[in-house]
Parts: structure tokens; sequence; C-alpha cells
């Protein structure tokens, strides 16, 4: 009945010219994704959903291999380190041009970075680049990064996409609209238009034969792609079961056993994919101050049930400050890490004098052992949220949930006023994730925590400036075990990449530099 | 009756204002910050500032307030805070598409329901009558998004006949009326029930008052009583319902946009609302607001049309 009915009302739809699996051998590479940015201006757009534009539409000077972690080239062929650490010497290609057919010279990678940290750009994301002494440009082929101290994170830092080499003349030209009304770069692809909340459009560009080595071929091999935003989770998954689309890395978690079992759709896992979800505790609010109460929830959270119920089997525990697939990543302090152990919770608050109340709630002093998290109103956080307070409360602990929609959590978890915050965070290298998080100056954003210690500072410090990367590997390891040990952090979960595509796609290979599941795009072919 | 019109218009002026003030005072409620929105998770607080301050977001709220009604009198509606683009760009962008999801769906559901509702009160009590207030009844209680979501699996995904993610094209093409087959059937569908429902209950009414029975007297035929005896004076408490559903269309598109990534104005308006980014909001709120009150106006205009008395009141 199915087979008749399926097949008269195609029928039909075809000989009026509407099958939409007939327009879609027609159509580009569409890509489904749930939210679009703001805007594609590099040095503004920090969003994962500007950044995944962004890499195909720019270059930047070194790239990042699929284990993201090991820096290749990309407009530089090759550089050089001076001795000290501060000098950077970048050896450009020379084949190198932009949308437009203007070769790119060194004076246009000097333009874009400086552009990146200029304090009047006011980029949020300026501090990534390092304490820059100067950059410049002795000949067209050659970049000169000078740097005050050394920074050990440089390289990949300029793997992002924020280091993306523009035009200056395209900058100069849109002004306020570059990046919302037109974008003129060196990457494989080039812009051609952007309805926000609907679609951004590019088609190949046709210099491009500069890519990264890790992909097999140099140059772009789809004509157009489409970048097409569809909120509803549903019908996301449904529009990739029905063909109507031909990749995506945003399924529902729910639907990815689902998409496996489908003919003519694959399914694709990134392994060394970095995307935590943490629990963090204000230090310097009264309950969350004391090491105690932290230790105790960290042995009182059962993060294998977490995962299993929140994530559908598609999450990884979290059972360290850092995931263990990152550079730097140290065993040692992972061991450090409380094991889920509720009787060994409800002992360390007993031993720290926090006593069960009437409604089981513990107290000292008369202080209640409550605090009050914040956190984004997400697909994941309200369940990951109740399961620990759950978790929390059968040792005598008492966590007030506070959710908010994406937006305007951002602006509650600038504020002062909670006690504790859930977030997740996409991140490269441990000196990275941990500069961000703890180093005092980042107080009270991003450092929520406002975590405040001199060693911690100095080991930071240590890390970030290491010309050695032994000595870097030391000082993150040192301060891996100082956070874990004094249980800022409740780490829970790390986020999987699961790299959705048709039969119609070739070469889908998942990324996941700073959550851009496609990073350049290089290999994808349509093979109808 | 111009005269009327023109009154009706500037009564709405004020209206106007007070939404725009009340849209204005609700989004400095939202407890959001847009220049955190703007600056990102990881910005530290002298960027935050500082993009406070290029927003304009630091002056007081009666200026903010009122260097934005001194723009819109000028015509300006504005930047948008988050994508720099020109409010009215984007809300031109977007209102071609809502209107034209809300004609694609009135188009079918008003001639169906009064069809339906018409028959209805014509066999009331037989089986096509129950027939059609089960239907009815199941297309008042089923929510929009359940229907949406019904229709993508049964036509999209099931049958895998027509397309369910955004607006394929004009909706004079072929490509354009596939794409906008479905959002229209779900928006419409709500549409049917209630004025089956209201048209029945007119019609029930009608049929029994004495022009129709003197229409049946004097040998007028069944069709011609029921469609124009009967019918045409049961229109006017239907047409106050379709003036009033229509703008309640204007809620339900916000969640079929969001269902069939449909481009229009509903999205944009929440998109902007969740994002604090108040000149687009603003702009939505005014759009939406005129809409609403030029629907108000048309129904009442029709009033005098069905019914010449109403006109000379």
């Amino acid at each position: 009945m199915k087979r008749i009915a399926t097949a008269a009302i195609a029928a039909g739809l075809t000989a009026l010219g509407l099958d939409p699996a007939a327009a879609q051998t027609k159509a580009p590479l569409t890509i489904l994704r749930v939210i679009d940015a703001d805007r594609y201006d590099p040095i503004r757009s920090t969003a994962t959903a500007a950044v995944e534009a962004l890499f195909m539409l720019a270059d930047t000077l070194v790239s990042l291999d699929f284990d993201l972690k090991t820096v290749k080239p990309l407009l530089a062929k090759s550089w050089t380190v001076s001795p000290d650490g501060k000098t950077y010497t970048f050896d450009l290609r020379q084949d190198v041009k932009f949308c437009d057919g203007r070769p790119m010279t060194a004076a246009d990678v000097v333009y874009s970075l400086k552009r990146w940290i200029d304090p009047a750009a006011r980029s949020p994301v300026a501090n990534r680049a390092g304490k820059v002494k100067e950059i410049s440009a002795p000949d067209d082929h050659t970049v000169v990064y000078e740097l005050q101290e050394p920074f050990s994170d440089l390289l990949y830092q300029l793997t992002l996409a924020f280091a993306s080499v523009v035009d200056k003349a395209s900058v100069e030209t849109l002004g306020a609209n570059f990046g919302v009304q037109g974008f003129n770069a060196t990457g494989p692809y080039c812009w051609v238009s952007w309805t926000p909340r609907q679609e951004l459009v590019m088609k190949k560009n046709p210099y491009y034969n500069w890519g990264p080595p890790m992909y097999q071929n140099p140059s772009p091999q789809v004509d157009q792609v489409v970048w097409k935003v569809v909120p509803e989770a549903n019908t996301l998954m449904a529009a990739m079961q029905a063909k109507q689309a031909d990749l995506t890395y945003y399924p529902p978690l729910f639907s990815i056993d689902t998409m496996k079992r489908v003919p003519g759709l694959t399914v694709q896992q990134q392994p060394d994919y970095i995307y935590d979800v943490f629990f963090a505790f204000r230090v310097n609010k009264p309950v969350s101050d004391d090491p105690a109460i932290r230790r105790a929830a960290n042995m009182a959270i059962n993060r294998d049930a977490i995962v299993k119920a929140v994530y559908f089997g598609h999450g990884t525990p979290l059972r360290s400050l850092l995931s263990p697939a990152v550079l730097d990543y140290d065993a040692k302090a992972a061991e450090l890490l409380p094991h889920y152990d509720p009787a060994g919770a409800a002992k360390v608050l007993d031993e720290a004098g926090w006593k069960p109340g009437a409604d089981g709630i513990r107290a000292k002093d008369g202080q209640r052992a409550s605090f009050i998290v914040y956190g984004l109103r997400d697909d994941q956080n309200p369940r990951i949220s109740e399961a620990m307070q759950a978790d929390l409360r059968k040792v005598g602990l008492d966590m007030q949930v506070q959710l908010w929609d994406a937006t305007v959590g951002w602006g509650k978890l600038a504020t002062q006023e909670f006690d504790s915050f859930m977030m997740s965070y996409p991140y490269g290298t441990a000196t990275e994730a941990m500069n961000l998080y703890f180093k005092s100056t980042q107080a009270p954003t991003p450092n929520r925590m406002n975590w405040k210690d001199a060693r911690t500072d100095q080991l930071l410090e240590a890390a970030a400036t290491a010309v050695d990367p032994a000595k870097r590997t030391e000082a993150n390891a040192e301060l891996q075990r100082q956070l874990t040990e004094a249980n800022v952090w409740i780490p829970i979960a790390t986020r999987q990449l699961w790299l959705v595509s048709s039969d119609r796609v070739g070469g889908a290979r998942p990324h996941g530099l700073y959550g851009a599941g496609l990073y350049k795009g290089l290999d994808l072919t349509l093979k109808r | 009756m111009w005269r009327n019109v023109v009154q009706r218009l500037l009564l709405a002026l004020p209206v106007l204002l007070g939404v725009l003030l009340l849209g204005f005072l609700l989004m400095q409620v939202v407890p959001n910050d847009p220049a955190v929105v703007r600056a990102g998770p990881t910005a530290t607080v002298e960027v935050i500032e500082a993009i406070r301050r290029d927003l304009g977001l630091d002056k007081p709220l009666a200026v903010q307030f009122g260097l934005y009604l001194s723009r819109l009198l000028r015509g300006d509606l504005g930047i948008s805070n988050i994508n720099n683009m020109p409010v009215a760009t984007e809300l031109g962008n977007t209102v071609g598409p809502t209107l034209e999801l809300m004609v694609a769906s009135l188009v079918w559901s008003i001639p169906l329901g009064i069809a339906m509702g018409t028959v209805s009160a014509y066999r009331r009590h037989s089986w096509i009558d129950r027939i059609i207030m089960a239907v009815s009844v199941a297309g008042v209680s089923v929510p929009v998004f359940l229907l949406g979501l019904g229709l993508v699996w049964l036509f999209g995904f099931y049958w895998q006949v027509l397309p369910f993610t955004g607006r394929t094209g004009p909706i004079w093409t072929l490509e354009g009326l596939a794409g906008i087959a479905l959002p229209a059937l779900t928006l419409g569908g709500v549409f049917v029930g209630p004025v089956a429902r209201m048209t029945r209950s007119a019609v029930l009414d009608v049929l029994g008052a004495d022009h129709v029975r003197t229409a049946r007297a004097k040998g007028v035929g069944e069709r011609a009583v029921v469609l124009r005896h009967a019918l045409r004076n049961a229109l006017i408490p239907v047409v106050t319902l379709i003036g009033l559903q229509i703008g309640f269309l204007l809620g339900g598109a916000v969640v079929v946009e969001t269902i069939f990534s449909w481009p229009g104005i509903g999205r944009l308006a929440v998109g902007a609302i969740l994002s604090s980014d108040a000149p687009m909001a603003q702009g939505t709120i005014i759009i939406l607001s005129v809409g609403f009150i030029l629907i108000n106006l048309a129904v009442d205009m029709l009033y005098a049309v069905l019914d010449p008395r109403v006109g000379q009141t």
C-alpha cells in the first residue's frame, strides 16, 4: 500500500517537476546546521557557527591535522622559530590568490594579523595572538611575527579562524558590513551570498590549489556549497533521512543510532575531538569556598550514569580536568580526581563539620550546604543538572539549578550572582584551556571561578612562555595536579562529534577544530 | 467610508506608540546584555564594556528610547546590534515570505472551512456532519508543531515527495509551490477547524430564520437558499473569527517557520528577542503591530461589504 501510494504521489510530482530527489541531483552540496552566526568577520565572530564557515572562506598561515594536534603548512610553506622563542618567521607560498584574483602578499598577512590585535578593533579574541611586539613583512613572501615573550601556543592559535588572512580593500570598502554583505579572502570557497538565519552560499575559489597537506586534494571538488539553517532538530534529522541535504554534524544525539541504520547515510565519529562539559565552583562564595564541599561534590557525582542517560551513549565520561586527547594531558593528575564514592563523600563532609539537618541538607555554623548553579538551557544541561542535583542531595548537598536561554545565559554568567556554573567549551591545548579559565587576570570572566592563586599564575605563565616543550609539559602537568586537587571543577563529559553524510557525498571526514566539523572541506565530492 | 478609515488609522497611532514603549521596556527587563552576547563567552570585562559603549547601551533608558523614536520619525528603523544589518532590510527580506505563507495558508483553509461548515449545517446530525465536526475538533485540538512534524514525517520522510527545509523559490514557480506546500498545509490546518465550526453554527442559525423560510416558500432552489440567503448572512461572525484568527496566525507562523526553516518575520522576531537585538526586535514589533491593526481594519471594512447596515452606523 505504501509503495503504491508513494509511487503514485512521486509520479505525480515528478510529472510536475517537483520531485525533491530529482531536484537534489542538480543541487549544490547542502550542509545543515541548527544555528547561524551573527556575522562572518574573523576577528569578531567567535561562535562555532561563524568559524565553521570561515575555515572554508579564508586561510590561515598554518593548519591543523585531523589529529587536532599537529600543525601543518597552509599559507606559510615553512617557518622557523628563534632560539629565544620570541620570533617566528614564516615563508609564504607565492601562488596564493584572493577570490577576486589578486595575488596575496606578506602585506596582506601583516594587515590581517594587525587588524586582529588592534585595540581599536576590539576583538574579543585578540588575547589569543600572544603579547605581540611587531608583525612585519621584510619582503613579499616573508612574515616576521615578534613577541614580547615566548608564547608556546602561538602556532596552534594561528590555525584558528581568528587569524584568517583577509583582503584589506574588501574590509575597508565594506566597513562594518564586512562579513555581512561580502567577504574576500583566499579560502577554498568564495562568498556568494548570505541570508541571515537561512543560508550562506559559497562557490569554489577557481584559483585554489594550496590546500593543506592532510587533504588528498589541494583544490575544492565541489562547485557550490550551501550552509542551510534548520533550527528544529527533528526536521534536521528527517531532512538527512529523506536525502534533502548532504551533510550535517549537528545530529540530535538521540538520532545517531537511527541514522546509522538508515541506508544511504554514513555516520562517522571524530575520535580526537575535544569539547568538554564541566561544572565549576566559585571559590570566593560561602559554601563553595570550602574545599571539603568541592571534594565531596566531586565524589558524589555519578558521571557514568549521567553520560548514559543524557548523551544516549554518545558522550564520554570525563575523569580528568582536561580531555585525555589534549596535548600535555597529565595522567597522574587524573588519578587525583576523586572517584565516584557517595559514602566517601558523606565521610568527607562529616569530617569537615557539615552535619545533616532535619531536611537532610547539611549545615555548618548556621550555614546550609546549599549553592546556586547557573548554566545554559541547551539540550543536555537540564538533565545533567537534574541528575547532579539528585546525586548531591543523597550526600546532603542542596544544589539549586537556574538555567537560562543561551543568549540570556552569557549575560547572567557575566554577573557575580551564582555560586557555581556549568559550561562546555572546545579547546586545543592544555595551555589554552587553563590560561583561559584559571589566570587571575581573567577573573571575573572567563575565570568565573574567581580562582586567584600566585602559584597557578606562575605555572600558567611558565607553560605559556615555555620555549622548551618539555618545560611546558611539566608546568601544565603541575597545573592540572594543583587544580584537580583543589576540586575547582567537576569534569563531567566530553562531547562527541558525529558527521552524517548522504551517499551522494564522497570524501567526508570529521575534523572538529573549534567545533568545525568539516574544516577546509577540500576532499568533499558530489557523486551525482 | 474613507473618513472612517482615516479615523481608525489615526486612532491606531497611540496604540502603536504604546506597543513601541512596551516592547522597549520588555527588552530592558529581559536579563540579557547585548554587549555580552556580541562579545562572546570568553571576552574580558574591558571588551564587554567597550562594546556596550559602542552600542550606546551606557546611556539612560529614556535617552535610548528618545533616540529610537526620533530615528523612527525620520524613517530610520536602525541597525541590528548583532549583525550590523539595517533593520529595514532584514524586515523587507522576511515580511514577504511570511505574507506568502499566510496567503498560501488562508487561500485553501478559509474556503475549505466555510464549505465544511456549510455542508455540516445543511446535513446536520447526519454521518457527514459527524465526520466533519470530528475533523474540525481534531483541527482545533492538534498543536501546530505536532501537525507540522506529522506532515514532515508523512510527505517529507515516509513518502519523500515534498521538501521541508526552507523556501525553495518564489511562490509562483513550481519549486516554490512545492516548498510552501507543507508549511501552508500546517498553518492552514489549524485554521480549518475553527472556521468550519463557526460557519456551521452561524449557518444553522440563519437556516431557521424567517427570510430563509420565505425564500423556500417562494420556491427558490435549495442551492440558492443555502448559498445566497443563508451563507451570506452567516458570514459576519465567520469574518470576525477569521480576522481574529489571522492575528493568531502570526503567532502560529513563528512555530511553523521554525519547523520548516521558513525565513519569515516570526523567526526573525524570536531570534532578535533571544539575542537582545533591541532595534531588530522593535522593528518586528512595529511590523506585527501594524499588520494586526491593518487586519482588524480590513475586517471592519469587510463587515460593511457583507452587511451595508454596518457602514451606515
